[in-house]
């Protein structure tokens, strides 16, 4: 206990504190330049100096750790004219230009100078001249007014950890720059501009184009990327986004952003969006109204469902809609049209992955606090770069490492190239059995644990089969790191599910996570592929987790939705790809999804598509998938609805509705509007009717209310109930043997940059990556005569594509990666894969490449 | 990147430290020696083996004025202008090296002989006025004697 007295007030301390921060807490406000509260202490500005008694001279609070019997001042003649003074010289060479400057009404500088003065300064000499730099696309800086409080820097280097800034030079000479002194290579989280107190580092997506009191509305949302789900204010002006800014109370990413989140907001305003519903008539998509368009999907549904009956119509959800989009998306599809055939992208690895787990290791396996991961002593990293699929998660194993965290990582990740404390890298293909190898390594050092049948079986029947079948280099170390720790953590990837044998690196996940009773994280690409799980859009489980095929399961949600479900499970997404036309399903409903360029075998599954009687398709924009489709129904947004995302925590969220638009209608209302169409009308004025009959029917979301997630309380388990049982044995497909021959591996790079085809819509994140590109690696290049920026032609079986040459230093093994985001260059539909037995995601294959200079 | 001799007595210095940073001002001066001056390349080869950020190196190497920021020539004359050394006629010699090397302070003559930097004190008041070329010192300077000293430097 510390007891310290602060402007004659008394305050007790639990733990010890900086003055600072003892201040704040009994709600003393202390004027701070350099520090910021995501920060470490720097007491650089001394801003924040205060008397202390039997001390000499002022001292700065920021860093003054408070001790028992203190006796502290914070107001006085000395310390005004002390700040009063350090404020003069930081005007020196500010250039005084606020009826120019950005940042003029949101400065905290000019409201200090407002607050002590120091208005009139007796510098009579040139001030410092740097012109303001546009050399960047995406950043603008003005480095007269910069104050060198380093919080920029400090930002970059702590916490962002891309210290991509440093100071430059010294003395009045002092400035922010970039390596280059030019363009930033960065990873423009644009956390720099957050942090910065003054107009010194701006955003030119809204440079100069309004004052931080004109905007019209504050609105706390929810971004739409990936499944992190990050909070953020975004700030609207004119019914349109000017710009959107974290708060460090707010959410779990704590002020924090990436570059998606910050800069990718614009694609909602982009003039490809659909405006009104097309329908195909005599082989061409002809502009309609929407009570025509609504009218045909409607007609032709219902005449299919009547000649073909109800399991010839396949639904494909999507985890960029909300929870009620999906969740009102498989009530139709179940009870209107009576089939069971739902399912979504996530099948490619976020869902078959998580089913799995929670086959084994129980219901919320993966349901761990992105936070926790901070203080794990050991992370096991694989099936993909953490930083750039979730990057504020990212962000967590960053620190984890700067606590002193050992970092492991299986495969190429360049995000954790400096923070990395062992390497290994298993043949492509091969993952499965460096996994199953550490396993059993571990099995065999420490035993089972004796709790879960199946696993144990699992671990003893897989130890009896070989032993280690691989070994990598620093194997041993990776084993005995993992061993020694006592709070391990396990981030899985999606790559590693798209194996053929993919359910094999899953067991042996399971097995680690099971053995080291380790936390597992499961990474997860778009906002919502929890939320499509648990609302039910998957074809063997009712919303809430509840298995389809129990009777009592299935009576209770019949009553509640007054309509027969079927009781058979539905097919899943392959299957139902595999037998579209010219096979049983007649007719497909796609929601807020692009088949066609997001999953391998484009042009095959282009050819699926095209031969169904019926193609809805539900999107913002016009996509490969849209393009072929016999009615396309113009959406709504994130920003333009409210509804609720589940992240990969499982943490309920609610994406508040921001601007209006006049084009397009929310997922779940165009739904409901068919659904009236064909006879079956749903009661739902507005979203919040769709959550309180979730809240009702399913077991795991019961009783949530808006209002309880808008406070950001819904985490997991809410107020729900463990629901299903776990797996009795371990499903096992036969062993596939393969041989190396090629030189190089396609595989698909997941750029920090782009999350699917919405960020290419986004102005400034194109920018930042405008087109795709072939990234080698550093030695592999060497080997096959390859330079950085040479042009050439690669080919896999089944297609080639032209591009440009990346050398990459972090990509270690001959895996040459290319983007699937962009129009027309896909690396998945260069692929075609095969399904795993066990988890129906698709092996990618066919992705042997060669490679021809051109 | 550095060769092999070099990468082992970064090594070397590396060692001596709990951590990377510490041997970045060391490991500087061996690239300055090996590129003549800190130039971007110079920056990044000291990044990649320390495995620092980039602009961590270069932020660092910024702050110092006795590291060289621009191309050097092949020998650096360092001369002393302060109080005692300019009493005794430093400036003139300035002038007079400026004049027959073709060598402005701060600048680098022609054929990349020699470099001319303007310095402070280096404590050879004494003696004054003074002067160092590359490592070497010198003092009791006249124009006579700075050009059979200079004649050394090739």
């Amino acid at each position: 206990m510390i007891t310290l007295t602060i402007n004659e007030k008394e305050i007790t301390l639990d733990k010890p504190v900086t003055v600072l921060e003892a201040a704040k807490l009994a709600g003393i406000k202390i004027p701070t330049l350099c520090y910021h509260e995501a920060l470490k202490p720097y007491g650089g500005c001394r801003l924040c100096v205060v008397e202390v008694e039997r001390m000499p001279r002022l001292q700065t609070s920021c860093t003054l750790m408070s001790a028992d019997g203190m006796v502290v001042k914070t107001e006085s003649e000395a310390i005004s004219k002390a700040r009063r003074g350090i404020l003069e010289f930081l005007l020196i060479n500010h250039p005084l230009d606020c009826p120019y400057c950005d940042k003029a009404g949101e400065c905290e500088l000019q409201d200090m100078v407002n607050k002590y003065g120091a208005s009139a300064g007796r510098y009579k000499e040139e001030k410092r001249k740097v012109p303001e730099s546009h050399k960047d696309q995406i950043l603008a800086r003005n480095m007269e007014r910069c104050i060198v409080c380093t919080r920029c820097v400090r930002m970059c280097g702590d916490v962002q950890g891309a210290s991509a800034i440093s100071i430059i030079g010294r003395g009045n000479r002092s400035r922010m720059e970039p390596f280059s002194s030019a363009a930033f290579n960065c990873e423009y989280c644009g956390n720099c501009l957050t942090v910065c107190p003054v107009g010194a580092i701006l955003s030119r997506l809204y440079i100069h184009s309004f004052r931080p009191w004109q905007l019209d509305k504050e609105v706390e949302t929810v971004c739409s990327y990936c499944g992190v789900g990050c909070s953020f204010v975004a700030q609207v002006r004119d019914d349109s986004i000017k710009r959107v800014i974290p708060r460090f109370d707010l959410g779990l990413n704590k002020g924090l952003l990436c570059s998606r989140g910050r800069f990718g907001y614009e694609y909602i305003s982009s003039p490809e969006r659909l405006k009104t519903p097309l329908v195909r008539k005599h082989g061409k998509l002809e502009e309609s109204t929407w009570s025509e368009a609504l009218s045909v999907v409607a007609e032709r549904l219902g005449h299919i469902k009547k000649t073909h009956g109800g399991s010839s119509i396949a639904g494909i959800a999507s985890p960029r809609c909300c929870n009620e989009d999906n969740y009102v998306f498989q009530k139709f599809m179940r009870t209107v049209c009576g089939s069971n055939n739902i399912d979504s992208i996530s099948r490619t690895g976020f869902a078959a992955a998580q089913k799995y787990f929670e086959d084994l290791l129980g219901q919320g396996i993966t349901a761990n606090m992105i936070d926790g991961l901070k203080n794990s002593d050991a992370i096991l990293i694989l099936g993909g770069d953490p930083t750039a699929i979730n990057p504020v998660l990212g962000l967590s194993i960053r620190e984890a490492s700067g606590r002193g965290a050992k970092i492991l990582v299986l495969g190429n990740a360049k995000g954790l190239e400096r923070f990395k404390t062992l390497h290994i890298m298993p043949e492509v293909f091969k993952e499965a059995d460096t996994l199953e190898s550490l396993l059993i390594g571990i099995y065999n050092a420490r035993g089972t644990r004796g709790e879960k049948p199946a696993i144990d079986h699992g671990i003893k029947s897989l130890a009896g089969k070989t032993g280690a079948r691989t070994a990598v280099p620093e194997f041993d170390e990776l084993m005995m790191t993992l061993l020694e720790s006592k709070s391990a953590s396990i981030v899985f990837g999606p790559d590693l599910v798209q194996r053929t044998d993919g359910h094999r690196s899953l067991f042996a996940v399971s097995g680690l996570t099971y053995l080291l009773e380790a936390r597992l994280y499961l990474l997860s690409e778009k906002p919502n592929e929890q939320g499509v799980v648990d609302t039910g859009c998957v074809p063997d489980m009712l919303p809430g987790g509840r298995p389809l095929n129990v009777y009592d399961f299935r009576r209770k949600f019949e009553e509640a939705w007054k309509g027969p479900v079927p009781a058979e499970d539905g097919l899943t997404l392959f299957e139902i790809i595999e037998n579209a036309g010219a096979g049983k399903i007649k007719a497909m409903y796609i929601m807020g999804e692009n088949p066609v360029f997001n999953l391998p075998g484009g042009p095959y599954i282009k050819n699926k598509l095209q031969s169904l009687d019926l193609l809805v398709v539900q999107d913002l924009f016009l996509t490969e998938t849209a393009e072929i489709a016999d009615v396309v129904l113009p959406a709504l947004g994130w920003s333009e609805r409210t509804g609720t995302y589940t992240n990969l925590e499982r943490r309920v969220q609610l994406q508040r509705k921001t601007v209006e638009t006049l084009h397009g209608m929310e997922d779940w209302r165009i739904i409901s509007e068919v659904s009236g169409r064909m006879g079956c009308k749903m009661s739902y004025t507005e979203v919040r009717d769709i959550m309180e009959e979730m809240a009702g029917v399913s077991p795991l979301y019961r009783d949530i209310t808006y209002q309880e997630i808008g406070k950001g309380n819904c985490l997991w388990p809410y107020h729900g109930e463990p629901l299903r049982g776990e797996m009795k044995t371990v499903p096992a497909a036969a062993d596939i043997e393969r041989e190396h021959r090629e030189d190089f591996y396609l595989s698909v790079e997941k750029p920090l940059f782009h999350s699917g085809t919405l960020s290419g819509k986004s102005p400034a994140l194109m920018k930042i990556y405008p087109g795709p590109v072939l990234r080698v690696g550093a030695s592999a290049a060497k080997k096959a005569g390859l330079k950085e920026g040479d042009k050439v032609q690669f080919f896999t079986q089944t297609g080639s594509r032209e591009a440009v040459v990346s050398i990459e230093e972090s990509i270690r093994d001959n895996r040459v990666y290319y983007s699937n985001n962009f129009k027309g260059s896909g690396a998945l539909g260069l692929m075609t894969f095969t399904i795993d037995e066990v988890t129906k995601a698709p092996g990618l294959e066919g992705c042997e490449v060669k490679i021809k200079k051109l | 990147m550095f060769n092999e001799t070099v990468l082992k007595e970064i090594d070397e210095i590396r060692v001596k430290y709990p951590d990377r940073k510490s041997a970045l001002l060391p490991s500087l001066y061996i690239a300055q020696r090996e590129f003549g001056w800190l130039s971007q390349e110079a920056l990044l080869c000291v990044a990649k083996t320390l495995n620092l950020p980039e602009t961590e190196v270069r932020g660092a190497a910024s702050f110092y004025s006795m590291y060289r920021h621009k191309p050097a020539g092949r020998n650096l004359i360092q001369l002393c202008t302060n109080v005692s050394c300019m009493v005794l006629g430093a400036e003139r010699l300035a002038d007079f090296i400026s004049r027959k090397y073709g060598v402005q302070p701060g600048g680098t003559s022609q054929d990349g002989r020699f470099s001319l930097v303007i310095m402070e004190c280096i404590g050879a008041c004494g003696t004054a006025p003074a002067m160092l070329v590359n490592t070497d010192f010198h003092d009791s300077l006249t124009e006579k004697r700075i050009e059979e000293i200079l004649e050394k430097y090739k």
